[in-house]
């Protein structure tokens, strides 16, 4: 036995001291990430949207996470917990936009309030858990199925290799990159879907080939998500 | 074309008016009216007798695959899956249903194909089964016909025995099925049959197949794959993750590859590599929803033969980011005038845009419209709530004035919740709103059919709920273009909000309980019908360009109002051609009887003048006239707009006398004004 699992079985091991943690001031963190990668993404977003919608989903996932990021850091004090967090954010961003999106992603980030819970910080491995919830938030409030062209065939398989992440002892920032891809072939299996729901399901065929710009924007914010999980989890030493 | 079998003349016509009438058409190449005078018969007699020579098979028409495949769809598709033979039939015609043409144009494509002492095998499914249906015997010899799955249990008329013996009768085949069933209860169950000596014998026959028969299922909700009996073991959740479809009682994923599922290890009949090998793999599959499914065969090469339609081939092209434009239309196109590349505004900054607007509209109406103290974003009725009236409360996005703020006022809406450019309000704002236009005897939300005013309106009407005030909401639908009679459910609501709103308002104004307005607005939202036309696109504000591009000899019909493309194309035509073709259908599903009234609206959907309108209600009239329809009142202008967009939408609501009675009730807003 090596000195090592030796310590770990004697209840020294060094992973119980390096456990990482996810805090309040991480949450408002990942947020601005998210923010940023929105506002990178606006007019890329209104181009798809503009092919099947009314071209308004880059600035309505722009304004909404800005406002969200906006809220959370200045109350950052104000509101220590975690869940609370998680609950302004997703006010904030329901009041921005209202729309389709408002209501859908903030159901997500109740959902996500409920999975995180009345703590200030989770072991940053956690952070799937989040994702699982997120998904199942925008399921029950769309009311929509995989295969329907909408943002769910993007969280659904990124929620699916989260929860089979989770199954392993992979670390958080492989995880959270699983997803991402999972959710960018997605959002790419989308062109050979025809909407059902939302504005272009008005279009029917009209809408086959193209991207749908909720699922585009939600691999992005899971993109963004593992980026940022993956600079938490192996910090640059300076 | 043949008739009879032979190009030698008949002796004697007279003793078989089919043949007679068949050689004269079609060999003589006379008209039906010329026959019918030589055979001293009606016209429709003459008719009667081909179609009839047709259903004898005494004439025989067969269409040259060659000019099909010469589509150069067809080609596109062989050549970017590289498949060695595809064949793609027209998407609409015949008046037979997609499967059964399918299944006619597959069987004619085997028959070509078969080979005496060819093993077949065959999948299930409806198009399958057509295709057997169609086949007709072509004389082979030692042909097999080979099950390519065990059995179902399934009460469908398609299954894969039911396939499997169609076909080998057919065509004169032997068929071997598999005498056991697809899925079995468990991976020792079926290690177990396949070592029966009957099972293995048939599998062993499967093995030698050269040639597969395949139908290719979506897993979507309205698939007949839930029906089938093959899936009824699992619940959706166990393959929803991976599989897109499902091909030979396989799951397979997006690129083709099975997916590996409680079943896999369960199922008997012919596994995907096995497939592969099999030298000729025929996929017969059309529709839109099976788009997926079939892309990932293709992708997967499970199939090296396809035969589909042109709207399904199209679409899997355009998901392979191939483009292929619908055909072009006959004639010269026209040159291009120069595109507006920037588009003018009277704006300051584009984000401030809604917020002055509002600022800029409550100063213009002040003894109408009036703010709500903490809701930048909703407005109140300067008349306000009265103690025992049902408040109503309207609204959605901006970029449709006067919609909506412009229906707040006396005999109308009591307060509006107004979003940003065509987007639904926050759930806020409307919950403002709802407070602002109680009156203690419950509140009516009326808003159009979009996913973004539902969430938002149910969300406030729930908070609402919870401060003790009860909502109600009727959703209009009354864009007629946007979804088939059949799920007007799913159609948006669009101009006709405008009448809604009035018959509400002045149900409301009335007094009359909530559930009688709830009712009188439901009515009203059922019997009003709108579409719409665009001629050029409106500008996002963000941008200052046009949102999309319509072509210079194009419009789009079928437009709803935030600025997207209908649901098609069409030639750009005058103002009586683009009236008919909105009245025609408001008229088809409307079916007024003589003397019934109705009462119209002639919108501009932003940019196009009174003047256009009023041509086109010169023949809105001209119509409704020769349909003998009554004309209670017109709205013409402005009244539900899409920003700048050009384009036109009719809007007409079939009257009854209480309908008439509300409609004409003393009314006060900023859109509309009678005493």
């Amino acid at each position: 036995m090596g000195e090592a699992a030796a310590l770990h079985r004697r209840g020294f091991a060094p992973i119980v001291v390096d456990m990482q943690m996810f805090t309040r001031h991480d949450l408002t963190s990942l947020f601005r990430s998210l923010a940023a990668r929105m506002d990178e993404e606006q007019d890329y977003l209104a181009e798809l949207d503009g092919e099947i919608g009314d071209a308004d989903h880059g600035v309505a996932m722009s304004v909404g996470f800005a406002a969200a990021a906006k809220a959370l850091s200045e109350d950052e004090a104000a509101v220590p917990m975690l869940a609370d967090g998680m609950m302004l954010a997703a006010r904030a961003l329901l009041n921005e936009i209202g729309a389709t999106t408002g209501p859908l992603y903030a159901s997500a980030l109740m959902r996500a309030a409920q999975a995180l819970g009345a703590t200030t910080e989770i072991p940053l491995a956690r952070l799937p858990e989040v994702i699982i919830a997120m998904s199942e938030g925008i399921a029950l409030r769309g009311a929509s199925k995989p295969g329907d062209k909408t943002m769910i065939d993007a969280w659904a398989p990124a929620a699916h290799a989260a929860r089979a992440g989770l199954a392993t002892d992979r670390d958080v920032a492989h995880i959270l990159k699983d997803a991402a891809s999972a959710a960018a072939e997605g959002a790419e299996a989308t062109r050979a879907m025809m909407a059902v729901k939302g504005r272009a399901a008005r279009l029917g065929p009209r809408s086959l080939g193209h991207l749908d710009p909720g699922a585009a924007s939600a691999a992005a914010l899971l993109d963004s998500m593992a980026q940022w999980a993956m600079v938490r989890s192996h910090p640059v030493s300076s | 074309m043949r008739v009879g079998g032979t190009v030698r003349s008949p002796l004697r016509f007279g003793e078989d008016p089919l043949l007679w009438a068949a050689w004269l058409y079609y060999e003589e190449g006379m008209t039906q009216g010329d026959i019918a005078t030589q055979m001293g018969v009606s016209r429709a007699s003459v008719n009667a007798y081909l179609a009839d020579a047709r259903a004898r098979g005494i004439v025989s028409i067969e269409i040259d695959p060659d000019r099909f495949r010469a589509l150069s769809i067809a080609q596109s598709l062989q050549d970017h899956f590289n498949l060695s033979d595809c064949l793609v039939i027209p998407s609409e015609g015949g008046g037979s249903p997609l499967v059964d043409r399918l299944g006619a144009a597959a069987a004619q494509l085997l028959t070509r194909t078969v080979q005496s002492g060819d093993t077949i095998a065959v999948t299930w499914g409806r198009t399958v089964l057509s295709m057997a249906d169609s086949v007709r015997p072509g004389g082979l010899q030692d042909l097999r016909i080979v099950q390519a799955t065990g059995g179902t249990t399934a009460k469908t008329s398609w299954t894969p025995e039911a396939c499997a013996t169609t076909l080998a009768d057919a065509l004169g085949a032997r068929c071997i099925p598999i005498s056991a069933p697809a899925i079995v209860s468990s991976p020792d169950m079926r290690r177990l049959l396949l070592r029966e000596p009957v099972i293995a014998g048939q599998m062993k026959v499967l093995a030698e197949a050269n040639r597969i028969i395949l139908g290719i299922s979506s897993l979507r909700p309205e698939s007949t794959i839930h029906s089938s009996g093959f899936f009824d073991a699992v619940s959706a959740q166990d393959y929803a993750n991976a599989a897109v479809g499902s091909i030979a009682g396989r799951l397979i994923s997006a690129t083709g590859e099975v997916v590996d599922g409680p079943l896999e290890a369960r199922t008997i009949g012919i596994d995907l590599d096995s497939l592969g090998k099999i030298p000729c793999r025929i996929g017969v599959a059309g529709g839109m929803d099976k788009v997926q499914a079939i892309l990932a065969a293709l992708r997967g090469r499970l199939v090296n033969v396809m035969v589909t339609d042109a709207d399904t081939a199209r679409a899997i092209l355009a998901s392979e980011g191939r483009d292929i434009d619908a055909p072009k239309r006959a004639g010269k196109p026209a040159a291009a005038l120069p595109e507006r590349v920037r588009v003018k505004k009277f704006l300051n900054r584009s984000q401030d845009a809604v917020s002055e607007m509002i600022a800029g509209a409550v100063l213009a109406h002040d003894e109408l419209l009036a703010p709500i103290e903490g809701a930048p974003r909703a407005l109140k009725a300067v008349t306000g709530p009265r103690p025992g009236k049902v408040g109503l409360v309207i609204g959605g996005g901006s970029g449709h004035e006067p919609g909506f703020f412009g229906y707040v006022g006396a005999g109308l809406a009591d307060a509006v919740a107004i979003g940003n450019v065509f987007a639904a309000p926050p759930p806020d704002p409307i919950l403002a709103a709802t407070l602002a236009a109680d009156g203690g005897a419950g509140v009516l939300h009326i808003f159009g059919n979009f996913s973004g005013d539902v969430m938002n309106f149910e969300m406030a009407a729930e908070m609402a709920a919870a401060r003790g005030i009860p909502v109600r909401s009727v959703i209009t639908t009354d864009d007629i273009a946007s979804a088939p009679v059949e799920t007007r459910a799913a159609r948006r609501g669009v101009a006709g909000n405008a009448f809604v709103f009035k018959i509400a308002g002045a149900a409301c104004d009335r007094m009359l309980p909530l559930e009688r307005c709830v009712e009188l607005a439901n009515r009203a939202t059922q019997r009003c019908f709108t579409m719409g036309i665009a001629l050029e696109p409106g500008t996002s504000l963000e941008t200052r360009r046009p949102s999309f591009r319509i072509g210079p000899e194009e419009m789009e019909i079928g437009v709803g109002v935030h600025g997207e493309r209908g649901i098609a194309s069409d030639r750009l035509v005058g103002a009586d051609e683009a009236t008919d073709l909105v009245v025609d259908r408001i008229l088809s599903e409307m079916a007024p009887a003589e003397g019934d009234r109705v009462a119209l609206l002639v919108n501009s959907l932003g940019s196009t003048p009174m003047m256009e309108l009023y041509i086109i209600n010169r023949r809105l009239r001209q119509r409704l006239r020769a349909r003998g329809v009554m004309v209670h009142r017109t709205l013409i202008g402005h009244y539900y707009t899409s920003l700048d967009m050009a384009g036109m939408s009719i809007t007409a609501i079939l009257l009854d006398d209480e309908l008439a009675s509300l409609l004409d009730h003393p009314c006060h807003s900023p859109a509309w004004h009678h005493a």
